[in-house]
């Protein structure tokens, strides 16, 4: 499969379809990998597969750096080809502007990641390219899906606030968050507009609040379950869970899954007229 | 400020921040008004347009202002003024609402109505009731509580109201 | 700087001062406020003398911003605003703190209400703090007026507005002008004949000369705002030129297909391949059907253009028109362009035709149970039999009728709850007709309820029944089946409770005023909303009957609900009014209170990052992208874009964007920072 994915960068640099592969490199030890960006079809060789490549590199698609460099193809899993689809309906790229490479996905990371557990997009949804051989894309349920929010969703009130002040109180504010994050592309993030100062940027429990709160939040209807963000957290804070709880609330009540399907309505900018209001007095 | 002397003494009284449109609820508060339909003190209104308008952040900064109850209010489904701003906000509150209450905040304390102009009635109602079951609740200390000062914290960050309960 | 406020505190008699102690309020505005310059009380702010002070201490103190703790700013925060801006200060600086709807009203115990009211005039006077200078916006207006749909609706609001000296266009899908009433045999509750009133009204329409009139064409889109939109319409392709033909009949003499239902006869009477629609019809000009035309289905089959096929072409050679024939088959479709500033909508309805969804009254099974509009047609001096009541199946006159009311209304199990108003009325109408052409027959009524209020309505009913002795049973049909040439209708009458079967020899079904096909996309064109029936919602049902969701677009007719044609010409009126309202005016000032798009210097230009989540939940389709290019001409960012003309200001676009990159003036972030922060509960 390695042979394949270099073979097909190779191809794309030498003919000119793209001006740079986005791509995972073998790490500084054999259990790590790192992101990689060839532009030369010579140093193919650089790039590599196995179950360590947990990244989502479609977050290289919104940084100057990465976008200098030309039209790229990207390597990418099931479940960060999801990505695409949502950057292409929020109008951040254009579909001719990147080529995909899609890889089928028996899972990645050791121990496996808790976002491979519950996969339903083994085969990407969208490539120009597939490498490796295709897998069934099997319906997960419902359930299954989100059932590692069970055992915090049944803490009392009092014990998911503790639980979470836990957590919000060791934030730093360093955003690696939305950093790494793709779906998070703001020139000027919330927390940066200063006039007014809706969310506090010091580091301290009540501004920490606001920030998680209004991050997850603002990836309603749009995560698509990488876990980066929970990842590249250095006081490991346990983010996908607020993302997947949102998820989870977006996928019961408007019965939307981001990623999906390029034709479907954005849940956050759409409406039913019998969406639930069961909570309305 | 002294309370009203009328009232049982060390009473806890809840701060309610209420948002409402300008269309049905607010004016449904001031039919209650014209009506001299008697309701609890403890609200604040902030009126805007639509209940589309409201982000999220409002009710953020409403509670890190001292709010210990919000109350969103506007349009019935299909009465919106702007045809669908009720039904965009209806979204929202649908994901937001669950997202608090999973990270330990009472949904109690932040309810949803629709109240329309001729509602005056429903809005004491409503305003009775969300002041009630968020004096049952008391005050939101856990939130008021939140520490402000961070590693470096800014300056006008710590402007957090006395707390009283 | 900071804002120099004026907080002026208002007795409202003793309204506010009763339960509110108001100089308590205006002490503790200044105390709180190191913003606050003046403070005062007033009997009542709104009297002259209370807007004469608010005025002189505007000059006088100098200030550029004012408060008014007194009652709902629906009551006077325009009072108030007009005054500051007479003083010379921008009226946008002017908040209203609701005293007395909100404090004095409700809260009878002075201190609680003294404590609010501090708290409110807190609140407005942060918020006042951040105001910004406002100005109205200004929107020239186009003069022109564009009325779809040519029926009496369209008529009567065309000629209403062309007689008031402006220019109209007309658009009208079908070949000629007339609509629904056209078709009619008489009209209730007068029975005076429908052509005879409708026809002159379609000539001195035609001859109008503030009129445009395009007839079998449809609008392909509208674009832009109240006072100026860009409508495109589509010249169907007639294969006539209207400037060359003079309606002298030859063609469609001539023409070989003559088979083809009329769709003006409901399908009962004939018409050929090119033709007229009515003999009365506007423009009296033909329209050359390709569906059916033997040339055009030759050519369709050979897959060879029109003009190659030779199979028939004597409407072409009859023509006596010369040099160049008025008949052409190689006209194609043309869109053109027209500005216009006000439009009406005039749509019309479509009758419920498809009425094998009731194959229990024997619906698109029987020949002889027919709707209400064929009824009209038999009955019409100028119909299929000219207006002899005869049997569709065997030309028969009927000697025994039964009319089945409700059709495709108040029926919630066929997904048609609403009552399409004018069939219990027409139905009355239908039986006199019938009686007076055939005395010796008998009329039966199927009924739920029967309902006429109409100015001489309730009599028109009674007289069907008591004088010309229609049979009136209040129940449902259960059934309709065919025995011999008889079809029998089972029945029940509610009222004796009593089986009925009826041995008819017709039966018409009172079916219902329909919203038409494409409402839904056509509503969506405009940018105009619908209800679930797909009739096109007035703003507000009692206030704004006429006015659609979107500013500049008005409503006249059954396309926003089924009525009747007092009522559609009274509605049409009233549409017309508003358009004239609208073009009196040279430019109209709209309220500045609308979203925009931050724009900032270089390299930023604007924190937009274009998701165009604004553009999806707008309900105006106000949000348009703007590409931001360099000097030479490549696009470095492309971002939202707020329309001032179609944005409405309710700030949906701002609470959904993440970055907050769009605000609303008069309720941008931080004015609303500063209410929300300025509430300290004691």
């Amino acid at each position: 499969m390695i042979e394949e994915l270099r073979k097909k960068a190779e191809e794309l640099l030498k003919n000119g379809t793209v001006k740079v592969v986005f791509g995972y490199g073998e790490g500084s030890v054999p259990e790590r990998t790192r992101p990689v960006f060839i532009t030369k079809p010579e140093d193919v060789n650089k790039l590599t597969w196995n179950k360590y490549c947990v990244y989502n590199l479609t977050t290289y698609l919104k940084r100057q750096e990465t976008r200098k460099l030309g039209k790229p193809a990207l390597i990418l899993k099931g479940c960060d080809a999801r990505t695409i689809i949502v950057l292409l309906k929020e109008c951040q790229i254009k579909r001719e502007d990147v080529y995909i490479i899609g890889v089928t996905c028996d899972g990645v990371g050791d121990p496996l990641a808790e976002k491979c557990k519950a996969c339903d997009v083994h085969t990407p949804l969208i490539y120009d390219d597939l490498v490796g051989e295709k897998r069934e894309n099997k319906e997960v349920p419902f359930e299954e899906r989100y059932a590692e929010l069970d055992e915090y969703e049944k803490l009392e009130e009092k014990d998911k606030w503790e639980f979470w002040q836990k957590q919000f109180e060791k934030c730093i504010k360093c955003y690696a968050c939305s950093n790494i994050c793709p779906l998070c592309f703001c020139d000027r993030c919330i927390v940066e507009k200063n006039q007014p100062q809706w969310i506090d940027p010091s580091a301290h429990p009540r501004g920490n609040l606001s920030w998680n709160v209004t991050r997850a939040y603002h990836l309603a209807g749009r995560c698509i379950n990488c876990e980066e963000c929970q990842r590249v957290c250095p006081v490991d804070i346990p983010l996908n869970l607020l993302n997947k709880k949102l998820a989870k609330e977006a996928e019961k009540s408007f019965d939307y899954r981001p990623g999906y399907n390029i034709d479907d309505e954005l849940a956050m900018s759409t409406y039913k007229e019998d969406d639930d209001e069961d909570f309305f007095k | 400020m002294s309370k009203a002397e009328a009232k049982p003494e060390n009473q806890f009284e809840p701060k309610i921040i209420a948002f409402l449109c300008n269309w049905c609820t607010y004016a449904g508060a001031d039919l209650a008004g014209t009506g001299r339909k008697e309701y609890q003190a403890n609200v604040r209104i902030i009126k805007l347009p639509c209940t589309g308008g409201i982000d999220p952040l409002f009710l953020i900064k409403a509670f890190e202002r001292g709010a210990d109850g919000i109350l969103v209010s506007g349009c019935h489904p299909g009465d919106c003024h702007y045809n669908s701003g009720n039904y965009h906000a209806r979204r929202r509150w649908n994901v937001f609402r669950p997202l608090l209450e999973f990270c330990g905040i009472n949904p109690d304390r932040i309810q949803f109505s629709w109240i329309s102009a001729a509602e005056g009635g429903k809005w004491v109602e409503t305003i009775n009731g969300i002041v009630d079951a968020v004096r049952e609740l008391g005050p939101f200390e856990s939130y008021q509580k939140l520490n402000t000062i961070g590693p470096e914290t800014s300056g006008g960050a710590a402007d957090a109201s006395s707390e009283t309960g | 700087m900071s804002k120099k406020i004026g907080v002026f505190v208002c007795h409202c008699g003793t309204n506010i001062s009763a339960t509110v102690d108001v100089e308590k309020v205006a002490e503790e505005a200044k105390k709180n406020n190191p913003g606050v310059s003046y403070t005062t009380t007033y009997k009542y702010m709104c009297s002259d003398p209370g807007q004469k002070l608010l005025r002189d201490k505007i000059k006088e103190e100098g200030l550029d911003g004012v408060v008014v703790a007194a009652c709902s700013p629906k009551m006077h925060e325009h009072t108030f605003r007009n005054a500051s801006k007479k003083a010379g200060m921008n009226p946008y600086h002017v908040e209203i703190s609701n005293l007395r709807e909100q404090c004095s009203w409700v809260h009878p115990d002075k201190p609680t209400g003294t404590e609010k009211s501090v708290d409110l005039v807190r609140m407005m006077t942060e918020k006042t703090r951040k105001d910004k200078s406002l100005n109205p916006i200004k929107v020239p207006v186009t003069k022109r007026a564009l009325v779809i749909g040519g029926g009496i609706a369209g008529i009567q609001a065309a000629l209403d507005i062309a007689d008031a000296g402006h220019e109209v266009i007309m658009v009208e899908r079908e070949a000629s002008i007339g609509g629904h009433m056209a078709q009619l045999s008489e009209t209730f509750p007068t029975l005076d004949c429908s052509q005879c009133i409708m026809t002159p009204k379609m000539v001195e329409l035609a001859q109008n000369e503030n009129i445009t009139l395009y007839t079998w064409s449809e609008i392909e889109a509208v674009d832009g705002y109240l006072g100026n939109f860009d409508v495109k319409i589509r010249k169907k392709a007639r294969s006539v030129d209207l400037d060359l033909c003079t309606g002298c009949s030859s063609c469609w003499q001539v023409c070989p297909s003559k088979k083809i239902k009329s769709e003006f006869d409901m399908g009962l009477g004939k018409r050929t391949a090119i033709y007229i629609p009515f003999p009365q019809a506007i423009p009296s000009k033909p329209v050359l059907d390709r569906e059916h035309c033997l040339l055009f289905k030759d050519a369709r089959k050979k897959n060879i253009p029109p003009n190659d096929s030779k199979v028939c072409r004597k409407c072409l050679d009859i023509c006596p028109i010369a040099p160049v024939k008025a008949i052409d088959y190689t006209q194609e479709d043309e869109i053109i362009t027209e500005k216009i500033g006000a439009i009406v909508v005039a749509t019309g309805y479509k009758e419920l035709d498809d009425i094998s969804m009731y194959g229990e009254y024997g619906g698109g099974k029987y020949k002889d149970v027919i709707t209400g509009l064929q009824f009209e047609r038999l009955a019409s001096a100028s119909g299929p039999s000219e207006g002899e009541i005869q049997r569709p199946s065997d030309g028969k006159v009927p000697e025994i009728i039964v009319f089945i009311q409700c059709v495709g209304s108040r029926d919630p199990a066929k997904g048609c709850s609403y009552c399409s108003k004018t069939c219990c009325m027409y139905t009355a109408k239908h039986t006199m007709l019938y009686k007076h052409k055939v005395h010796h027959g008998h009329a039966y009524v199927f009924y739920i309820d029967i309902r006429c209020p109409g100015k001489g309505y309730e009599e028109f009913s009674l007289r069907a029944i008591e004088e010309e002795g229609a049979t009136y049973l209040r129940g449902r049909v259960s059934r309709v089946y065919k025995k011999g040439d008889k079809l029998v209708v089972l029945g029940a009458d509610t009222l004796t409770g009593s089986v009925v079967e009826i041995e008819a020899d017709m039966v018409v079904l009172a079916s219902a005023m329909k919203a038409q096909d494409d409402a839904e996309k056509f509503a969506q064109k405009l940018s105009i909303q619908y209800d679930k029936d797909k009739f096109f919602s007035e703003i507000h049902p009692k206030l704004k009957p006429v006015e659609s969701s979107s500013a500049g677009i008005f409503l006249a007719g059954t396309c926003q609900g089924p009525k009747d044609i007092p009522e559609t010409v009274a509605q049409a009126g009233a549409a017309a009014s508003k358009v004239l309202a609208l073009l009196s005016a040279d430019e109209l000032e709209r309220e500045p209170v609308v979203a925009k798009v931050d724009r900032l210097p270089a390299p930023i230009f604007s924190t937009c990052i274009g998701c165009f989540y604004c553009q999806r939940v707008c309900p105006y389709g106000a949000i348009e992208s703007e590409d931001i290019k360099a000097r030479d001409g490549s696009t470095i960012k492309t971002v939202a874009r707020v329309n001032e003309g179609l944005c409405q200001g309710c700030g949906l676009c701002a609470a959904t964007c993440r970055s907050k990159s769009v605000e609303l003036a008069g309720f941008n972030d931080e004015q609303v920072y500063a209410e929300i922060n300025s509430v300290e509960f004691n």
